[in-house]
This record gives structure tokens, sequence and C-alpha cells, in this order.
């Protein structure tokens, strides 16, 4: 396993439609978990796909499917451009 | 017998797998102590009877929903002999995470490549004899919806079941190997589990299956600290890559996708349904169509259900014991009361109906989490979850829901913090039982008004529901578990007739069965309450003189008539009565003429006699006929005055009276309390109460004029009774979901304790502060809202501290 690059970018910073690879996950915990279970792993290609109508929580997808969550956790996974 | 659990990724099509197999031939049940639905049944395969369990759908075994752990601990206590694992098939390698994880569990696995259709159209090309042969299990094809890959299925569980283990795929941990085969050595050989299973999990530092192996927490973090020390491993984060790594190597090896595949469809329609400018007006429209379809609809059907129901009571009615002049026998007066306790439940029957069909609807579509994504960011300001919307409506977010099936839509909440306070707040809304006891009240104090004040009352409950849960949720909820908002957005898919049905009946079921046994528990002790001690000896006795003297004046005139043999004993006079008043209600009944010389004429036959007196033709008969109107108004005036004495003396009567130093400062007398008290068992009693309250013999004018003219009361005083119904507790009904739904009477108690206070206090404060200031009913009503609103803005605006899931985990 590589060391995790320092990366600026958390997920929910991305774009509509912009493209990222994960690098790093700083949850811990519960939520940890439960992102790990949902396959938010390091080196997993994710896109955005939309914010909610009120910008919050954001719609990514990963592993061909779509999952939604709040910014306050998107901001706990950093990501990298492809 | 063989047990066999069906498990599975959420979204995975596992409800239809399992009713494809199990048909109608199932069971519903909670798991013991949670809230989370197990679904069981029974089959017969070549000889052979298998048990099928639905466990919950599960990601994986890692974390610590409720779901996951019923799941979990199910595959611990459990002799599970064969496991089914329904597998999405368009959606194969994150499925395929969980099933590496059954797969080490060391029992047979059955592997289910369900919604094959969905597939094909996306053009995956699945070489099912290859994954077969990676996995190294049985893997069967299936399109659940479609009803098929039922016979591949029992034949390969049946197989399953017969033959000994093979060694399935296996993950390789990588450097983790080592450590694992140390706590394979540690763990002793008691279980019927894998040990590598109970290794590995030990090694994620999963609590139960620690507990189980009796290794501690402690040492467990030291070796991941060391490993993480000595190799620069994150322990969790490896699992699951390697996991999603294995899953990759499968996929590819066994799944040919077609590039450049063109858009789904599920994106097409979420364009649309979650656009920025359209997903408010879009989720608007769905709820006004639920509310419409099933409360607006539904509440007309109980229109044409009702006379079915009235037929019912009526047929119970005519077997019990007739009156005797003032006289109303025990049996009847609590046979009435049963039937009617029943009935106004059994009434709402069509509506849950329909409503339950819609949900499970919207359930299947896949609407449901999308109703969350839009809407969370304002709930959660309050402390609810953007999974309460469907609760909230549906107990009455306009005027009419019922909170028995809001509370009982809470289930799929996944944050508990946010599912509890939901849950005590559903009962806030305005259920369709309140609506009668708002327009008497209305009717009799606010005519001119009538419009702004239901306006203030559907919409003040809104801003008090936000209010409640927020309050609840830095409170007493403060330390609940809560849950990440990490959900998934399904695929769109097309629900079956039979599946929605199925779930729907299911739900009715439940609740006639739960609800209706405890609601006629319950009205058997009001009834009680409401009868006893009785009316003094005292009391009786003068109105029996009263009605002595009715019963001797009617005699003496009948017995100068050609009549007076059928009349020369008490006895006959009281038959002559009841079947006075049954004639009456028959002619009341009978609308065209060939139905008033129907009922004439089967009168006629049974009581030829005294029919002459029931339609009188002779002079004679017809002054008899006005003496028996006039007995019959003695009669129905003494029983009301005997049936207000009694439950004015009554032990509810008497714990209303009890409470009116202290209801008095809110406005209300011991009758308003003894409504309130009543109402508890279901809310039309409350208008039923004060009705047989004010009716007084009066018969003719309705409660609402009884009630105006009668000066007790002001307009001051209805809006401080509308205040409290507004945030009165549920009825027996709701607190028997709320008990089934939190598993607790704790809380149940709580949810009735909470508004209770809640609203005699704040009734209190208005009350005084209108008579002080020389309110009116509106201004009162007015200036509580304008209160209310402003408060929940204000709580709305704040920005506290808690970020997300965080605040109050437990580990």
């Amino acid at each position: 396993m590589k060391p995790p690059a320092p990366c600026a970018l958390a997920l929910s910073d991305l774009k509509q439609n912009e493209r990222a690879v994960i690098r790093q996950c700083t949850a811990d915990g519960l939520l940890k978990q439960k992102l790990l279970s949902m396959g938010f792993i390091p080196g997993a290609e994710v896109r955005m796909i939309r914010n909610a109508p009120l910008r919050d929580p954001i719609e990514i997808g990963i592993h061909n499917y779509l999952v939604t969550l709040r910014r306050s956790e998107a901001q706990m996974i950093r990501v990298q451009a492809p | 017998m063989t047990q066999v659990a069906l498990a599975g990724q959420p979204n995975c099509g596992k409800s239809t797998i399992f009713n494809m197999l199990a048909g109608v031939n199932q069971h519903v049940a909670n798991y013991p102590g949670v809230t989370v639905d197990k679904k069981t049944a029974t089959l017969k395969h070549g000889g052979r009877t298998f048990t099928l369990v639905d466990l919950p759908g599960t990601y994986s075994f890692s974390t610590y929903s409720l779901e996951e752990r019923v799941a979990k601990s199910f595959l611990l206590e459990e002799n599970t002999d064969v496991i089914v694992n329904v597998v999405d098939a368009s959606n194969l390698r994150r499925n395929l995470y969980l099933t590496f994880q059954l797969l080490e569990l060391g029992k047979p696995v059955v592997l289910v490549l369900n919604m094959m259709d969905v597939a094909e159209r996306r053009e995956l090309e699945i070489d099912v004899g290859k994954l077969s042969e990676m996995l190294n299990i049985r893997v069967v094809t299936a399109v659940g919806a479609k009803r098929k890959g039922k016979q591949e299925l029992l034949e390969a569980i049946a197989a399953a079941a017969r033959e000994k283990l093979v060694q399935p795929f296996r993950i390789d941990y990588e450097e983790l190997e080592t450590y694992i085969a140390r706590l394979e050595r540690q763990i002793s050989s008691e279980s019927k589990l894998s040990r590598r299973w109970l290794a590995i999990k030990a090694l994620e530092g999963d609590d139960v299956v620690l507990d189980r192996v009796s290794i501690d927490r402690a040492s467990i973090e030291d070796l991941t600290a060391q490993i993480h020390a000595l190799h620069d491993i994150d322990v969790d984060q490896m699992i699951a890559g390697l996991r999603y790594a294995g899953a990759d190597l499968v996929y590819h090896k066994c799944v040919k996708e077609k590039p450049g595949q063109s858009e789904t469809l599920t994106s097409r329609v979420d364009r649309i349904v979650l656009n920025r400018w359209l997903a408010f007006p879009i989720l608007g429209l769905v709820i006004f169509l639920v509310y419409q379809l099933a409360i607006v609809w539904g509440y007309k059907l109980t229109d044409h259900t009702w006379p079915l129901l009235a037929a019912v009571r009526n047929q119970i009615f005519s077997l019990l014991p007739d009156a005797r002049f003032i006289e109303v026998p025990l049996l009847t007066d609590f046979g009435i009361w049963m039937t009617n306790s029943v009935l106004a439940l059994l009434n709402y029957i069509p509506i849950f109906i329909i409503l339950f069909i819609l949900i499970a609807i919207l359930e299947d579509i896949g609407y449901m989490p999308r109703m969350a994504f839009i809407l969370d960011r304002i709930f959660r300001r309050y402390g609810l979850h953007g999974q309460s919307t469907l609760p909230l409506v549906l107990g009455g977010a306009f005027v009419g829901g019922c909170a028995v099936p809001g509370v009982m839509a809470t289930k799929g909440i996944a944050d508990e913090r946010a599912r509890l306070a939901t849950i005590l707040t559903v009962p806030y809304m305005n259920c369709l039982a309140k609506v009668p006891f708002y327009t008497l009240l209305l009717g009799a104090f606010f005519k001119p008004d009538m419009a702004l004040m239901m306006f203030f009352i559907s919409t003040v409950t809104l801003f008090i529901a936000m209010i409640v849960a927020r309050t609840l949720t830095l409170t007493v909820l403060r330390n609940r578990e809560t849950a990440p908002f990490v959900m998934e957005l399904p695929t769109y898919h097309l629900p079956t007739l039979k599946g929605v049905l199925l779930r729907a009946m299911q739900r009715v079921w439940l609740y006639i069965k739960k609800v209706v046994t405890i609601v006629v528990a319950v009205a058997v002790v009001l009834f009680v309450l409401l009868q006893y001690p009785g009316v003094a000896p005292e009391k009786m006795a003068q109105f029996r003189a009263e009605a002595d003297t009715a019963l001797a004046d009617f005699s003496a005139l009948a017995e100068s008539t050609a009549y007076a043999s059928h009349l020369d004993e008490p006895h006959k006079i009281h038959t002559l009565l009841n079947l006075y008043e049954s004639y009456r209600t028959g002619r009341l009944l009978a609308t065209s003429e060939t139905a008033v010389a129907e009922l004439d004429q089967r009168y006629e036959e049974k009581h030829p006699q005294l029919f002459p007196l029931l339609r009188p033709a002779d002079p004679e008969a017809r002054q008899l006929n006005r003496a028996l109107r006039n007995l019959s108004n003695v009669s129905r005036s003494l029983q009301m005055q005997i049936k207000n004495e009694k439950i004015s003396n009554s032990y509810l009567g008497t714990f209303g009276r009890a409470l009116e130093p202290l209801t008095r400062h809110a406005g209300f007398d011991w009758r308003i309390n003894v409504a309130f008290l009543s109402s508890f068992a279901a809310r039309e009693s409350a208008v039923a109460t004060l009705g047989s309250i004010y009716e007084q013999g009066r018969t003719d004018a309705s409660p609402e004029a009884v009630m105006a003219q009668d000066g007790t009361y002001t307009p001051l005083h209805a809006a401080s009774m509308i205040l409290f119904m507004i945030l009165t507790p549920p009825c027996i009904a709701t607190m028997v979901v709320v008990k089934l739904q939190t598993g607790s009477y704790r809380w149940m108690l709580f949810a009735i304790a909470f508004p209770v206070t809640l609203g005699i206090l704040l009734s209190i404060l208005l009350f005084s502060l209108g008579v002080h200031y020389g309110w009116s009913g509106l201004e009162l009503m007015r200036n509580f809202y304008i209160a209310v609103a402003l408060l929940a803005l204000g709580l709305g605006l704040i920005k506290t501290k808690q970020s997300g899931w965080q605040v109050g985990k437990t580990h």
C-alpha cells in the first residue's frame, strides 16, 4: 500500500460531473465503517452527480451506483483528480 | 427441517425473491426486542421442509446499523443450514463485497443473480458458469419480479443442503493472514461458525464477535496499532480494500460490459425528479397525490363502507336486551360502547389500505430515499431526517391524517435519534379524528372566522412539530445513537402488483391485530371508569318516581280505550315503547313508499294488536300515539339525565372534577376534562362525550347550538380547548404503534406525559393572558400562532456546533 499523498481536495469540493479518485478517508468509527462497506476505499473512482436542490446533501456516483451523503461527511473523504 | 437464511445488500430485490419462493405463505414478526421486520415462511420441496428467514438488507457485517446488527446476530445465534445470497446482477461488483463475507462464514451458500433482465438491458454479459467456478458455489439466475428461476433456485437450495461443505473462494488478506491465523488459534473450537470468519471479525474489532470469543477489545486495539506501526497498514481500510479488489477480479473475469453504454433510465428520470427547480414542485405533487388519494378519497370511501359497518352495528344492537323504560341493562350499555369503540377504528381501514398501497409503491419505485435527499437539509436543522417527510405527511401535515401509519412509516429511518424524534413528533399532526372536534367548536364559537381558524390550526401544528423535535433532540434524545447520512439512491423499479398488495395487506392486518386488541382492552377500562360507582340511590329513586308518574299517566289514558287489554301491565307498555322507537327509526331509514309499505307489513304481521298504535287510523289510536310520543320523550330525557348523572358521578367524572382547580385556569371545567380524558381511547369520543353531556335531553338542537347557547363558555374558552387539542396526547392506537416502533413502554409513557404537560401549561398561560388582556378567541389563536411560528423559524436559523451525525454517538 502506498502512503496516501497529501491532497487538498475533498469529495464535497467537486463540481458537477467532475471525476476523481479517492485517496484517503479521515473519518473514524461508525462513519468510517459505513463508508468502507459502501465502497469508499482508496483507489475507488467517484463522480459528482449533483447537489440537492438546497445544495446539501450531494449525490455521488461510485462503483456503478448512486450514493447521497451530507457535505459534512463528504468533507472527510479526500480525493485527487484522476 | 432445513433452515434457509436469505441475505443480500439493500435494493438487490431480496423481497421479490422471498415473495417468489414463499408466495402468500409468509409470516411477519419483529426480531425479538427490535423494530426490524422478520419475515419467515415454510415451504416444501422434494419431500423436505424448508424454513425461509428473510434477513434485513445489509451492505456488510461490519458496521453497527440496526439492520446489520440483527442480520449478524441471527447468523451467529441460529442454526442456519443454507445461506441464499441474493445479488443484483446489474450491480455485481458491489454486491460481491457481502458475498465474500458470507462465504467466510463456512456455510453452504447459493448465489442468486437477481434482476437479470436489468443486466440484460444494460448489455452486461455475465458468465454464470465461470462465476460459479470461481466462487466454487452454486449460482442461479432469476428475475424475482417475473417469478423466473424459482424451480432452479429450489433445486440448488436442496442440493446445497444435502452435500458436504466444499471449499469456496477465499479472499487472501495478504500481510494480515498471519494475524488472522494467530487469532484463529485463540478462539475455542466449540463454535459452530467458521473460526476464520470469527478471527477476521475480531480483527475488525467487531464487538459482538469479540464478546462471543472472549477476546477483549483492548488487545485487538493493541494489535491493530502494532500492525499499523509495523506495516503502515490501516486494518479496516486494508480488509475493505482487499474485498473490493477481490470483487474487481471476479467481476472482470465473469462480466463483459458493452463499451459506451447509453445513459440509464434512472439517470434520465433523476435529471427531472431531482432537478434543482423541479424537485420541490414534483415532491409537492407526490405528497399532494398521496394525501388526496388516501385521505380525501379514502375518507369518501368510508361513506360507502360505513353503512356496512353500521349494519353490523345495528345487528349487534338488536341482539342486546331492550331497555325497560328508563332502566338500560348494563349489558346493553356495554355492548353499545364496545361496538362503537371498535367500529370507530375499523372505519378507517379503507384509508389505511389505500395509504399502505401507496407507500409500498413509493418504496418499490425508489422514490423514498430521493425524498430524503431533497428535504434533508431543512429537517436536519430541527434534528429530524430527510426520511421524516413521509411520516409527518401521513400523520396529517395537512388537516386530516392518521398518526398510526405515520408512526409505522418511521421504520426506514436509519438515524436512531431522528427516528425517535419523528415518532414522538408525528402525533402532533392533525389527525382525522380531531377534525370533528374542531368543527364542533368552530361551528359553535367561530362561525365568521372558520376558514382563518382552520388555517391557523392546520399550519401551526407543523411549527409545533419542528419545535418539539428540536427540543427533544437537544435534551432527552441528546445521547441517542445517530447514523451518518450515507444512503444509496437505488435505480428505479416498476413495482409488482403482487408485492405491493402483499405488503399493504400485511401492514393492515398488523394494524387490526395489534391496535384493535389493545383498544378493546382500554375501552373496557374506560367503560368501567365512566359507569361506576353509578348514580346515588336517592337520586335514582327521584328519576324512578318521575318515570312512574309518566307511566301511570299513560296507563290511565290507555285504560279507557279499546287497547286496554294489551296495555294493562308495565312490561306490555315497555314492549310497546321499544316497538314504537324501533318503528320510528325504521321509518326514518325507509326512503321510498314501497320500503314504508314493507316496513308496515312486517310490523303488522309481527304485532297485529299493537300495530294500530304505531300507525293510528282511528281517533282513539291517534290519541294514544300522541301520548306514546310524549312517553318516549320522557324516557329519552330521563335516560340522558341518568347517563349524565352517571358520568358526573363516575370515577372519570370525579377525576375530571379533581383536575378542575388546575384546568380552571385554562378555562376547562370538569365536563371538558372528562371529554379530553375519554378522547384518549379514540379521538371521536371527545365529541361524543361532549355531545352526550350537552344534549341534556334537548335532542332537537345540534351540540354546536347547545354549546353556543349554554353561556358557560366563550370563544376564548373554545380557543384554549382547541389549543389543548392540538397538543393533546396521541390516542391509544397511536400509543400502541409508538410502543411497537420504539420497543419500549417508557417512550410510550413519555409520548403521553410530554404533550399533556405542554398542552396544559400552554393552555393555562394563553388563557390567563387572554383573560388579563381581554383577548378574543381569535386573538388568542393569532398570538399563539405568531409566537410559535417565530420560535420555530428562530430555532431553524440558529446554527449549533453539532455537525452531522457525530454528536451523541455511542461508540
